[in-house]
C-alpha cells in the first residue's frame, strides 16, 4: 500500500542480504549433513565402549585416547608379546600401578586384588568360555610409593592436604600351569574401603561395582586393538555355533554373500532376456505381460509369501540359500532393462538381421555385449536388495544358526545380547560389521547408485 | 514377408519370456490364487484345507489384533508419509538456492538409504533404549528448558525489533529477513550463553527414563512404539526423498518464477502458485511410493520382536506373518490370507487412485 512512499533497500544492503541467504543454505545443509552422520558416528563410538548406555554419554572415552591406546599396547606387550591383541600367554609378566588417595590423616589401606575368575559377557560367552586368567596369574605387590598433594575444596575455598599411594603389582604368568595356553583376556579387581578414592591407574579402570568399592578392569592386558576393537573381537569370536564350533558372523556372510551372486545372477538372465523381448519384438500378448510386470510391482510380498513358503518346503529347500533366491521378481529390473533397450538404435540390429543372423544371435552377440552399463546398474541394485532383504530369509530360512542369512543373524544378536542391561557395544558392533560390504559397493560405485535412484523416483 | 517376421517375432517373444514367466507364475500368480483360495478355507499348513466360505473375513472383523493392526499399519502409513514429504519438500526448498547439492553432500544424504532395515533399526534400537541417548537427550532439553525459552524469546525480540526498524525506512523488508535472523540468533546464542553461565535461570537436574519402545501408550491414534519406528523411518527416508525435490526444483525454469514477480506476486504466492504445481509429478510419485513401502512395514516390527508388546507395534504385514508362524500356536493361513489379501488390496486402492489423479493432472 504504502510501498510507494518507502523506497527499497540500498543495493548493497541486498547484496548483504543474499549472501545470508547463500549463508543459511549452506548452514541448513551442514547441519542436515552433522545429523545424518553423525548419528552413525554417534553409534559407532558406541560400539567401542564398554557401557555404550553410560549416561552422561561421554565423546571422548578411554577409546578413542591415544594415550590409552600406547598404555594398552604396551601391557599387551607386556602379556603376550603381542602389542595389537594382547592376552595373557605363558612367560607374561605385566606391571600394574594403582593409586589411592585419600585426606591426610585417614588410613590408606592396601587395597585387595584378584585376577577374579570371570567370563567376558552374557549370551554365547558364557557358555564358550572356558579358560580363566584366574587360574594362571599370580598377583604380588612390588612396592608402594607415597606422595602428597593439596586441593581446594570449591565450595568452602579451605585447603585439604591429601595422601596419594601407588600401588604397584606384578602379574604373572604361572609357570606351574603345565598346560600353556594362550588366554584371550586378562580381568582384575581392586577393592578397597570408600574413604580412599582411585586416583589413576595403568589402564582406565572399566567400570566402579558394588557402591564404588570395587574397581574392575575387564581385560588389563588389551593390546591397542584389543582396547578399541573390543566388541567387535567378541562378536566375531562369541556367536559361534554351538555345536560345530563355527564363527557365525562369517557364516551369516557368507550365506548373505551366496544369496546375492545368486539373486544378481538369476536377475541377469531373467531380466535381460524380458526386458529386450518387452522392448524389440511385437507380438501378441506383449503387453498383458507388461501389466502383469507392473502389478507384480505393486503387491505386497505378504500376499505372496504363503504359497511361496509352502513351493519351498515341498522342494525340500528350506534353509537353503538357494530358496531365497529363487523366490525373487525380477519385474523391477525387466522394466528397466526394456527402458534401456528402447533406447538402444535399432540401426545395428537391423543391420546384422540382413547379414542373415536370428534373434538369438544378435541378443548374445550384439545387445548384450552393449548393455553393460544398464546390467552394472541392475547388478548393483540387486546386490545391495539381496544384501538387505529381511523378510525372505526371515520366513525361509530359520535354522540351524549357521544357515541364516546377516540381517536375520543380526536379529538373533539382538535377541541374545540387546536387552535392557545387555551388551549393546556387541549388538552394534554387529550392525556396523554387517554394513561394510554395501558400503564398499556403495563407495566405489556412487555415481551408479545416486544418479540412477534419483531417476527411478521421478519416474 | 512383414507377417513372416511377426510370426517370427512371436516364438522368439516367448523364447525370451520363458524364464521370467516361469518365474512369475510360480512365485507371484499362482501364489495370489492360492492365498486367495486359502482364504476361503481352514488351512494350518499340515492337512488339506477345507473350504469355509467367506468366514475367514468375518472372523477377521471380529478380531481386534487384526483392527489394531489395521489402525496401526494406516495410521503408520499417513503419518510417515505425511511427515517425511513434507519435511523432504520444505528441506529442498531452503536449500535450493543453493547451487546444487554435489559430490560429498550428495553421498552423505544417501548413506542412510543404502543401510539395512536391520542394522539401522538396531541403532534406532539402541538409541531407544530407556536410559539411552534419546532420553538424555530429551531430559536435557527438558533440564534446560528455560534457558531455550530464552534463547527464542531473544531471536524473536531482536529480529522482530530490526525488522521494525527497518520497515520505518525501507519497503519489502520480510520478517524472517536473513541478514537480520544471523544477527538475532548470535545475539540470542550469546544472551543464552551469559544466562547459562551467570545462572540467572534455574537449570534443572532431573534423571527422566522414557519408555519408547517397551509401552502400550498411545499417542494421536498410534502407540508410541510405532512413532520411534517412524522417527527412524523419517529419518532414512527424508534426505534422499530431499534429494529427489531438488532435482524436481532445479528443472523448473526461472522464467516462471520472473512472470510471477511482474505479477506481484510475493515469495509465499509464487510457492504456492508457482513451485508447488511444478513439482506435483514428483510429490505424487513420493507420496505414492511412500504410502506403499509404510503401509508393508515389517522388517522393523519383527526386529523390534520381545522389546515392545505385540499390541504396540503389530502391522497388517506382521499380522500376516504372526498368524502363519504363530508362537506356541497351530498357523492360521485361512486367517493370514485374508489378510494379507486386504493388505494387497488396500495397496491397489492407494495405486489406483494415484493413477486417476495422475491422469487428471495430465489433462488439466
Amino acid at each position: 500500500m504504502n510501498t510507494t512512499e518507502r523506497p527499497l533497500r540500498p543495493l548493497n544492503v541486498l547484496r548483504r542480504r543474499q549472501l545470508a541467504v547463500l549463508a543459511w543454505v549452506y548452514f541448513v545443509f551442514i547441519g542436515l549433513a552433522t545429523i545424518i552422520l553423525g548419528t552413525f558416528a554417534i553409534a559407532f563410538s558406541a560400539s567401542l565402549k564398554d557401557n555404550p548406555l553410560e549416561s552422561p554419554f561421554r565423546l571422548i572415552f578411554p577409546q578413542i585416547t591415544p594415550s590409552v591406546w600406547i598404555k594398552a599396547a604396551d601391557l599387551g606387550r607386556q602379556g603376550a608379546d603381542n602389542p595389537w591383541w594382547g592376552g595373557f600367554a605363558p612367560g607374561g609378566e605385566l606391571v600394574f600401578s594403582l593409586t589411592y588417595a585419600a585426606p591426610a590423616g585417614v588410613d590408606l589401606v592396601t587395597p585387595e586384588v584378584e585376577v577374579p575368575r570371570r567370563k567376558p559377557g552374557s549370551g554365547l560367552a558364557a557358555a564358550i568360555t572356558t579358560t580363566f586368567a584366574s587360574d594362571y596369574a599370580i598377583v604380588e605387590l612390588t612396592g608402594t610409593s607415597d606422595r602428597f598433594f593439596v586441593s581446594t575444596e570449591p565450595e568452602t575455598g579451605q585447603n585439604i592436604r591429601w595422601l596419594a599411594r601407588t600401588f604397584d603389582y606384578k602379574i604373572s604368568y604361572s609357570e606351574e600351569a603345565g598346560d600353556n595356553i594362550w588366554i584371550e583376556r586378562l580381568p582384575f579387581t581392586a577393592l578397597a574401603p570408600r574413604t580412599q578414592t582411585l586416583l589413576e591407574a595403568t589402564l582406565p579402570v572399566t567400570r566402579m561395582e558394588r557402591r564404588g568399592r570395587v574397581a574392575s578392569w575387564n581385560n588389563i592386558a588389551p593390546g591397542a586393538l584389543g582396547l578399541i576393537l573390543n566388541s567387535y573381537r567378541r562378536v566375531i569370536s562369541e556367536t559361534v555355533d554351538l555345536s560345530s564350533g563355527d564363527r557365525l558372523l562369517f557364516k551369516w556372510m557368507g550365506n548373505s554373500f551366496q544369496i546375492a551372486v545368486g539373486r544378481v545372477i538369476l536377475m541377469i538372465v531373467l531380466s535381460s532376456l524380458a526386458g529386450y523381448a518387452l522392448a524389440r519384438l511385437q507380438f501378441r500378448g506383449v503387453r498383458l505381460v507388461f501389466v502383469l510386470v507392473i502389478f507384480s510391482m505393486t503387491v505386497p510380498v505378504q500376499v505372496t509369501f504363503i504359497s511361496n513358503y509352502l513351493v519351498v518346503r515341498d522342494l525340500g529347500l528350506l534353509n537353503s540359500n538357494w530358496s531365497v533366491i529363487m523366490v525373487m521378481i525380477a519385474s523391477v529390473h525387466v522394466l528397466l532393462m526394456k527402458q534401456y533397450f528402447e533406447s538402444f538404435p535399432r540401426e545395428i540390429e537391423e543391420a546384422a538381421m540382413i547379414g542373415g543372423a536370428n534373434r538369438f544371435q544378435i541378443f548374445l552377440h550384439i545387445v548384450l555385449p552393449n548393455a553393460k552399463p544398464a546390467l552394472i546398474i541392475n547388478a548393483i541394485m540387486a546386490f545391495q536388495g539381496a544384501w538387505n532383504d529381511f523378510f525372505w530369509p526371515f520366513v525361509l530360512v530359520t535354522n540351524p544358526p549357521s544357515a541364516l542369512a546377516m540381517p536375520v543373524g543380526l536379529l538373533s544378536l539382538r535377541e541374545s545380547y540387546g536387552g535392557g542391561q545387555g551388551d549393546w557395544s556387541l549388538v552394534l558392533a554387529g550392525a556396523f560389521i554387517s554394513i561394510v560390504p554395501v558400503l564398499i559397493m556403495f563407495v566405489l560405485f556412487q555415481k551408479y547408485i545416486v544418479n540412477n535412484q534419483v531417476t527411478e523416483g521421478i519416474k | 514377408m512383414k507377417k513372416a517376421g511377426v510370426n517370427h517375432d512371436t516364438l522368439a517373444g516367448w523364447i525370451f519370456l520363458a524364464p521370467f514367466l516361469v518365474s512369475l507364475s510360480v512365485f507371484f500368480l499362482w501364489a495370489i490364487v492360492r492365498t486367495a483360495w486359502f482364504s476361503l478355507t481352514d488351512y494350518d499348513l499340515f492337512g488339506t484345507p477345507s473350504f469355509i466360505g467367506l468366514e475367514n473375513y468375518v472372523r477377521l472383523v471380529s478380531d481386534d489384533l487384526f483392527l489394531l493392526a489395521l489402525r496401526n499399519s494406516i495410521s503408520f502409513a499417513a503419518i510417515v508419509t505425511t511427515l517425511q514429504t513434507v519435511l523432504a519438500l520444505l528441506l529442498a526448498v531452503l536449500v535450493n538456492s543453493a547451487a546444487r547439492a554435489k559430490g560429498l553432500v550428495r553421498t552423505v544424504f544417501y548413506f542412510p538409504s543404502i543401510m539395512s532395515s536391520a542394522a539401522m533399526t538396531l541403532i534406532f534400537l539402541w538409541l531407544f533404549q530407556r536410559q539411552g541417548l534419546m532420553t538424555s537427550l530429551v531430559g536435557n532439553v527438558i533440564n534446560l528448558r528455560w534457558i531455550i525459552l530464552s534463547f527464542v524469546a531473544t531471536v524473536a525480540g531482536v529480529q522482530v525489533l530490526q525488522v521494525v526498524l527497518a520497515r520505518r525506512k525501507y519497503a519489502e523488508v520480510g520478517l524472517f529477513d536473513p541478514f537480520f535472523l544471523i544477527l538475532s540468533v548470535a545475539l540470542g546464542l550469546a544472551g543464552a550463553i551469559v544466562i547459562r553461565l551467570g545462572g540467572w535461570l534455574p537449570v534443572y537436574d532431573e534423571q527422566l527414563l522414557i519408555s519408547w519402545l517397551n509401552t502400550k501408550e498411545v499417542f494421536l491414534f498410534m502407540p508410541r512404539t510405532l512413532w520411534s519406528v517412524a522417527l527412524m523411518n523419517i529419518f532414512t527416508t527424508v534426505p534422499t526423498l530431499m534429494l529427489l525435490f531438488l532435482a524436481g526444483l532445479q528443472s523448473i525454469p526461472g522464467s516462471l518464477y520472473d512472470a510471477a514477480k511482474m505479477d506481484g506476486a510475493s515469495s509465499m504466492q509464487s510457492f504456492f502458485s508457482v513451485t508447488l504445481p511444478s513439482l506435483t509429478p514428483v510429490t505424487f510419485a513420493v507420496v505414492t511410493l511412500g504410502l506403499i513401502g509404510t503401509l508393508q512395514m515389517f522388517d522393523q516390527v519383527a526386529i523390534l520382536g520381545a522389546a515392545a508388546p505385540l499390541e504396540s507395534r503389530i502391522t497388517l504385514a506382521y499380522y500376516t506373518y504372526y498368524n502363519t508362524f504363530p508362537p506356541g500356536g497351530s498357523p492360521n493361513i485361512g486367517m493370514a490370507s485374508a489378510a494379507a489379501l486386504t493388505l494387497g488390496l488396500l495397496t491397489l486402492v492407494i495405486v489406483f487412485v494415484q493413477r486417476q489423479f495422475g491422469i487428471k493432472e495430465r489433462i488439466g
